[in-house]
């Protein structure tokens, strides 16, 4: 029999009706109707980000907020003020010989390490985060261009002040000024002679675009002297001494903004005079993750304390030994812990903030610089601010290069436990070798560069080759 | 250990079911012995001559050879008129005198026999192996007799999971099914499985997950947990283990093309249809099923002891030259005792873990109208000190109901399930395993916890922090169908799923080493809800129509569904107090971690048609055409479909009745089907709040690395199989080659750090092959009316292999991929052995630079996938006694304990094997000389060792997965009731090569599998 006439035959006497309704169930919705769906109410689309300027903001903090909680300025133990002041000689660790400090306290990294490339990688992740706010408010129609400003001195910023840490930890390194993964997955490394004059470049342009007055209260928010100070410090890095001096110069100038310390014990509160730029808690009362990392009561330590070579650095009646560190007794031991921030966990009100950049490295940095062009006078004038403000009488340095290594001293007793400051420093003096090949046992020349991680030479090879020695 | 230690707690239930057992048992003899007549043989009963054109009602007793049957159809040939024996095997029928009955079951030979004017017709029926051959299979939208599928489909029924003593149904698969690689991620209860079916298609995590459809509604496997909160466990919680295994009446499992391809954008991974308990025609039938047991780790790994440890610790410091030991050096500097010694795995995770396991249900109904109500409660503590479990506790309900003229059908089905899981925060066992045996005592002499003046992390400062989750699901199901005409049926199902998901994780201030002086402002909490609603709505028209020698039957629908999901993760910290860390209202400061919304949108049409000539010739087309919203505008639909044959030479003339083949079928399938398992909203550039806050203002960040363009990933597959049986299936035996083919994939490319990312969601434009080889073998080896004996066999074997993958050397897959090789592939250093001279692991340098670098001479291929799998099962019956058994079995290799510990010489326990060291020049040894120092060439060396192929090996192992002995008391002693006791054990004996703790297991540092054993009393009535 014939299928589809009984078929036929069917719909005409029982079905029709009921087939009608069955098929107009099927033609409900149209397709394209049916799926596609609103954007989540939790989101906003990159585009309208830009166009207001709460919400622009709102991407620019979180670029300080990473830095603050990951990375390289992380005040925990995976932050460069840990991780390398005990790759230096700084601290002394004294935790689980398996975890990841312990193989930067024995100078022992491998390419293969998580910390290695968490750093990294946590580092590139912030300046992407400053690429897409500089990408985003190019493109932004509505934006005021004060705001625009404001936002594109602050991304290139901070931008720089991360390849820095990476240029210094890593050796060459890319310089990324995108975002498209296309081309950030093929860079390539540059070095820091090459580096430094593009890092010079978004400073001053940052310096030129940020206003000189602070836009938060606290200084959590960089101003044009934060660009310069941070400026002061890429010229040195680099040697160029005279506009290295001249930057420090336009900071230490600005005495309605900056005021010298008088007292050592105000310095790391958050409302401090010598502060140029400092990283907010997350949490209103909240403090610094650096107290909660480096303060300990009891013995033995749980985790890292001051080396016995930087605490014999101190000068007899230096009041930043007895204001800045804190001993801890137990039997026959006594071990020191940085006592820069004082205040652990919430308070109510926050005490202290953790201080990026400070006065007293633009004295030393301008010391240093003076001292490298021969301007001896200027360069001791610097030296004994700080040295006064630590109860220290003035130096003895007469040589430029007596002079040169007091600075070298002063910033080890001035900068510890602040975001690797003595590492860098050794290197930039040329004794990186000399000093920590007799404090440090595991130390090999090839050491002064990090290695670069496996996982970003196995997927993009022109990052190869690999720093020597690893 | 001691079967009776299973009663240690609430004993007494199982005691009193068991007396209650034993009264009925007694009160039934005494029946028995005042001789009333027990009717379990074929009875000839008094020949009583009646009017040949009278009806009569004819009652009677169905049996086997084992006792009476249930459920048997009684029917009058050639008239409308049937029944269905009750629990005792009893029925009750209305016929003429002269008619015939016909007794047809499932799995037993039809029996016609004529009434020939009795009253009372009792009969025995025979079991028929070629019978299984007419089960209907579920496939889905469609079901299909056994002999006439096309498709690749595996099935377990409730019988066999419930054989089981386990949590999970994924558990309950484990090398039971050819084809499906089921691995256990944790022996915490409440913890995941991984499950692939035929192979990794997909490099995506989570890219291999099949379908789940619950009674034909999709349920969503996304994980509902968070790393956060969900620490104790390898995985973040996974909603299936909601769904409570005793629940389940069948699982079947869609595997080829033909079988998946009406499930399109969704069934690449296979599709896992569970079918829950349905309602049976019958008398009212109660059952009660109770049991209790215990669990155990499996064994203990061989560690150091305290001498063997101080020794290596002292010689390691020797080694690297340091003589005064330093202040950190706890064990061997004099701060902690050298001659103390725990066995912290026995300390740490000896425990038993307790199992109770009620289930209640009650059944029945008439012919139109029939009911199933059940509830079952499950608990388990954990291994660990300290009191913990997870509990579930479900209701569920299923009714029927159909018109008097049958044309209007309607099934109701909904179930309710609550789980509790309340474990530590933390997994316990790396502890147990890298604690210093001479590490000091864990409560000091006041009963407090010791932390040893700091010098020590106490273990169970862990058991503070604890993992707290309670999920609610409701799964609720209709279906509604009309027969339009005779052959034309409309149909449509509705589903809904509503999944709540609490999960917390408290982390107080007394984790934390005294020292630092941590108060309950550094204690935190952290928070996650998570809720999924779906819907689904299927309008169907089914058509059947048979003439001549043909039968068409052609299937049309429509799928609707939505799901909405919405996630709050909260974390807090600075707590007034540490007894106030589950109230928010005591922090000082709530973070919002994450707040998502996601909607998701699903829209199909699928089509199947199924065309039968001469009863052995069958094609089978399927399609779907498949909109997602988790693709981008222009790239939300796609096709799908599936052409399926099937080819049963056995019902060739020249073949039937062949008294050696007694079935023969050669089927093959070819088709594509595709994966939309790639989260929501993934094409979209957006900004998304994070949980930070500065200066008030809350950040935002880019959600992902945008990327518009990706598409849909396709998965072609391809089946040749051949189903043989033969003395009447005595002897049944599958064979199923296939090959599939995933092209397309989507999947996060691996990105280098400096683009900010690690990786871009992408399609990769690469083909991989997972290819392999199915063999089932089914035989009755015995079939006594005492004894009988079947034996059920499966292996699998397979390959996964990158096929292509153009301009391989230029992407970021260059030093991850090999053509040709599998594409989970490990690529490691190759070990060499130990210099005599120096003591040192060495390994092969490659290029010949001098210097061992990842790109360059990390080249040694290593493959982890298993290289065939499988099970044999054995079940036995003598009388009423029955006895199962099953060994699993899997050919693979993994990584052994020295990829788990850390550097021997560490503060750190190891293994005993590990004493066999280098000591001086001249030492052949397995391990190299002890070191303290990460930076000799003898600590440099090990982390290389670590990357090497020195550290895999071979982890193949045969397991006595399960045993299940039961005995039912002899009906006619107990009547009415039926009184089942069983024992049973999973994971029981393994053999095997690995010195691991388990070779099953997978994930280091967390708790394997346990043994578990339980026993039972399962009553019906």
């Amino acid at each position: 029999m014939n299928i589809w006439n009984y078929i036929g035959g069917s719909f005409k006497k029982t079905v029709s009706k009921s087939f009608v309704c069955a098929l107009s169930f099927f033609a409900v919705s149209s397709c394209d109707d049916y799926v596609t769906v609103d954007l989540p109410p939790t989101q906003l689309t990159a585009s309208a980000v830009f166009e207001d300027k709460m919400s622009a903001n709102a991407a620019m903090v979180e670029v300080y907020v990473k830095m603050r909680k990951t990375g390289i300025f992380s005040g925990t133990s995976s932050g460069v003020s840990v991780a390398i002041g005990a790759y230096a000689d700084e601290l002394d660790y004294f935790g689980d010989d398996t975890k990841g400090i312990s193989f930067f306290y024995a100078n022992a990294l491998l390419p293969s390490f998580g910390d290695v490339s968490t750093l990294w990688n946590n580092s590139y992740s912030q300046i992407y985060g400053a690429n897409a706010v500089l990408e985003g408010i190019q493109k932004s129609t509505a934006l005021l261009q004060t705001d625009r400003d404001q936002l594109r001195g602050e991304a290139l910023f901070a931008r720089s002040l991360v390849h820095l840490y990476l240029v210094q930890l890593y050796g060459a390194t890319p310089y990324i000024t995108s975002t498209d993964y296309r081309i950030n997955s093929k860079a390539a490394k540059m070095s820091a002679m090459d580096l430094y004059p593009k890092l010079i470049a978004d400073l001053e342009e940052a310096s030129t675009l940020l206003p000189e007055a602070y836009i938060s209260t606290d200084r959590v928010r960089p101003n044009r002297f934060a660009a310069r100070a941070l400026l002061a410090r890429v010229y040195l890095y680099n040697g160029n001494w005279a506009e290295a001096a001249n930057e420090a110069s336009a900071v230490l100038n600005h005495t309605d903004l900056y005021r010298s310390v008088v007292n050592l014990a105000a310095t790391f509160k958050k409302q401090s005079t010598t502060t140029i730029w400092q990283f907010m808690p997350g949490v209103a009362g909240q403090n610094t993750d650096e107290a909660t990392t480096f303060i300990f009561t009891a013995g033995p330590p749980p985790l890292v304390v001051l080396s016995p070579s930087l605490m014999s650095a101190f000068e007899a009646g230096d009041l930043r030994k007895s204001t800045w560190t804190k001993a801890v007794t137990k039997a026959s031991s006594t071990w020191y812990h940085a006592d820069k921030y004082k205040t652990k966990g919430n308070s109510g009100t926050s005490v202290e903030y953790s201080v990026v950049l400070r006065l007293s490295e633009q004295y030393l940095i301008r010391a240093e610089a003076r001292a490298r062009q021969g301007d001896l006078i200027g360069a001791k004038e610097d030296l004994n601010v700080i040295r006064t403000a630590a109860g220290l009488g003035n130096t003895t340095a007469v040589t430029d290069i007596a002079i040169i290594d007091a600075v070298l001293r002063e910033r080890r007793v001035e900068l510890f436990t602040e975001y690797g400051h003595r590492f860098f420093d050794l290197k930039r003096y040329g004794t990186v070798n000399a000093v920590l090949s007799v404090v440090k046992p595991g130390w090999e020349a090839t050491d002064s560069l990090l290695p670069l991680p496996e996982t970003e030479l196995l997927v993009n090879p022109n990052l190869l080759p690999q720093n020597p020695g690893y | 250990m001691n079967i009776f230690s299973l009663f240690k707690c609430k004993w007494w239930i199982p005691l009193l079911l068991g007396i209650y057992c034993f009264l009925y048992t007694t009160k039934s003899l005494a029946r028995e012995k005042s001789g009333i007549p027990d009717s379990h043989w074929l009875s000839s009963s008094p020949y009583h001559m009646l009017g040949m054109t009278q009806s009569i009602v004819i009652t009677g007793t169905v049996s086997d050879s084992q006792g009476v049957l249930p459920g048997v159809t009684v029917s009058v040939q050639g008239k409308s008129t049937a029944t269905i024996t009750d629990y005792q095997g009893k029925y009750s029928i209305t016929a003429m005198a002269t008619d015939v009955l016909v007794f047809s079951f499932v799995g037993y030979t039809t029996l016609n026999i004529p009434i020939g004017g009795r009253t009372v017709v009792s009969v025995s029926l025979q079991e028929d192996a070629t019978q299984l051959q007419e089960v209907k299979i579920n496939a889905g939208y469609y079901s299909v007799k056994e002999s006439e599928r096309t498709g690749s489909i595996a099935k377990i029924s409730a019988a066999t999971i419930e054989k089981q003593p386990v949590n999970n149904m994924l558990a309950a698969m484990q090398g039971r099914m050819a084809g499906v690689n089921v691995t256990q991620t944790t022996g915490v209860a409440g913890g995941g499985f991984d499950i692939q079916i035929r192979g990794q298609n997909s490099l995506r995590a989570g890219g291999n997950e099949p379908l789940y459809i619950v009674d034909g509604v999709p349920f969503a496997s996304e994980v509902i947990g968070n790393s956060n909160t969900t620490g104790v466990l390898p995985r973040s919680a996974s909603p299936l283990s909601i769904i409570s295994p005793t629940e389940i009446e069948s699982i079947e499992i869609l595997k080829d093309a033909d079988a998946t391809a009406i499930y399109g954008s969704r069934g690449a991974n296979g599709v896992v249809l569970i079918t829950t308990k349905k309602g049976k025609q019958g008398k009212t039938q109660y059952t009660a099923n109770v049991s209790r047991g215990t669990g155990t780790v499996t064994r203990f790994m061989d560690l150091m002891n305290t001498q063997q440890y101080l020794e290596m610790r002292k010689e390691a410091f020797a080694n690297d030259g340091i003589t005064t030991f330093p202040t950190s050096a706890y064990d061997v500097n004099g701060t902690w005792s050298p001659t103390r010694y725990t066995d912290w795995q026995r300390e740490l995770t000896g425990g038993t873990s307790e199992l109770t396991d009620v289930q209640t249900s009650v059944t029945g109904g008439s012919q139109r109208n029939q009911f199933y109500l059940g509830a079952n409660y499950h608990k388990e503590t954990t291994v660990f000190p300290g009191d913990f479990n997870f509990n579930r506790t479900s209701v569920r309900g299923n009714f029927s109901h159909a018109s008097e003229d049958e044309r209007f059908r309607a099934n109701f089905s909904v179930g309710y399930t609550m789980q509790g899981n309340d474990l530590p925060a933390t997994d316990l066992t790396r502890d147990s395993r890298i604690l210093a045996p001479n590490a000091p005592a864990l409560y000091d002499a006041e009963g407090k916890l010791n932390w040893e003046n700091g010098s020590w992390n106490n273990p169970l400062r862990l058991l503070y922090a604890s993992y707290l989750a309670k999920s609610q699901s409701l799964i609720a199901n209709s279906q509604l169908s009309y027969r339009i005409v005779e052959g034309l049926d409309f149909r449509t199902a509705f589903g809904f799923t509503d999944l709540r998901h609490n999960e917390r994780r408290t982390n107080p201030s007394t984790l934390y080493n005294p020292s630092l002086g941590f108060g309950s402002s550094y204690s935190s909490l952290y928070r996650n809800t998570n809720n999924r609603q779906s819907y689904s709505v299927e309008p169907q028209l089914d058509f059947n129509r048979q003439w001549n020698d043909s039968k068409v039957s052609v299937l049309v629908g429509g799928t609707f569904q939505q799901q909405e999901g919405n996630q709050l993760i909260l974390f807090a910290d600075g707590f007034t107090s540490n007894s106030l860390l589950n109230t928010l209202a005591a922090a000082s400061a709530i973070y919002v971690v994450a707040d998502d919304a996601s909607q998701y949108k699903y829209q199909a049409f699928f089509a199947r048609a199924n065309y039968t000539y001469k009863d052995r010739y069958i094609l089978n087309l399927t399609g779907r055409r498949d909109g997602s919203s988790r693709f981008g505008p222009g790239k939300q639909f796609a096709t799908f479909g599936a052409i399926g044959a099937a080819w049963l030479f056995s019902r060739e003339a020249f073949l039937a009745n062949n008294s050696i083949l007694s079935f023969g079928k050669l089927r093959a399938s070819y088709g594509t089907t595709g994966s939309d398992q790639i989260g929501d909203y993934q094409f979209l550039d957006t900004y998304s709040t994070t949980s930070n806050g500065y200066q008030g203002i809350t950040g935002i960040q880019p959600t992902r690395l945008f990327n518009p363009d990706f598409g849909w990933e396709t998965n072609s597959k391809m089946e040749i199989a051949l189903e043989t049986g033969f003395l009447k299936d005595r002897i049944f035996l599958t064979w199923a080659w296939y090959d599939n083919r995933s092209s397309n994939q989507l999947v996060g490319v691996p990105l280098p750090g400096t683009t900010g990312f690690t990786s871009i969601q992408a399609n990769l434009d690469a083909t991989v092959a997972n290819s392999g080889t199915e063999l089932s073998l089914r035989t009755v080896n015995l079939q006594k009316k005492d004894f009988s004996w079947t034996t059920d066999f499966n292996i699998s074997f397979m390959k996964n292999k990158l096929v292509s993958f153009p301009n391989l050397a230029a992407s970021t897959y260059k030093n991850q991929f090999v053509i040709g090789e599998p594409i989970n592939i490990k690529l490691l250093y190759h070990y060499t052995g130990i210099n005599p001279e120096t003591g040192v692991y060495t390994f092969e340098d490659v290029n010949g630079d001098g210097v061992l670098t990842a790109e360059k001479d990390k080249k040694t291929i290593v493959d982890f996938n298993p290289s065939f799998y499988g099970g044999l099962q054995n079940q036995l019956r003598y009388q009423r006694l029955r006895l199962d058994f099953l060994f699993q079995f899997v050919k693979q290799q993994n990584y052994s304990n020295d990829y788990i510990f850390a550097r021997p010489g560490l503060l750190s326990n190891q293994p005993v094997s590990v004493t066999d060291r280098w000591q001086q020049a001249g030492d052949v040894t397995a391990y190299q000389m002890y070191t303290t120092s990460s930076n000799s060439d003898a600590g440099k060396a090990f982390n290389n060792f670590q990357a090497s192929d020195g550290v895999v090996t071979d982890a193949s192992y045969i397991r006595l997965k399960n045993v299940s002995l039961s005995y039912d008391l002899p009906q006619n002693w107990t009547g009415q009731l039926q009184c089942r006791l069983y024992v049973e054990g999973q994971n029981l004996l393994t053999f095997t090569p690995y010195t691991g703790t388990d070779p099953e297991f997978k994930t280091t540092g967390f708790l394997p599998p346990l043994r578990m054993l339980s026993a039972g009393v399962q009553l019906t009535f």
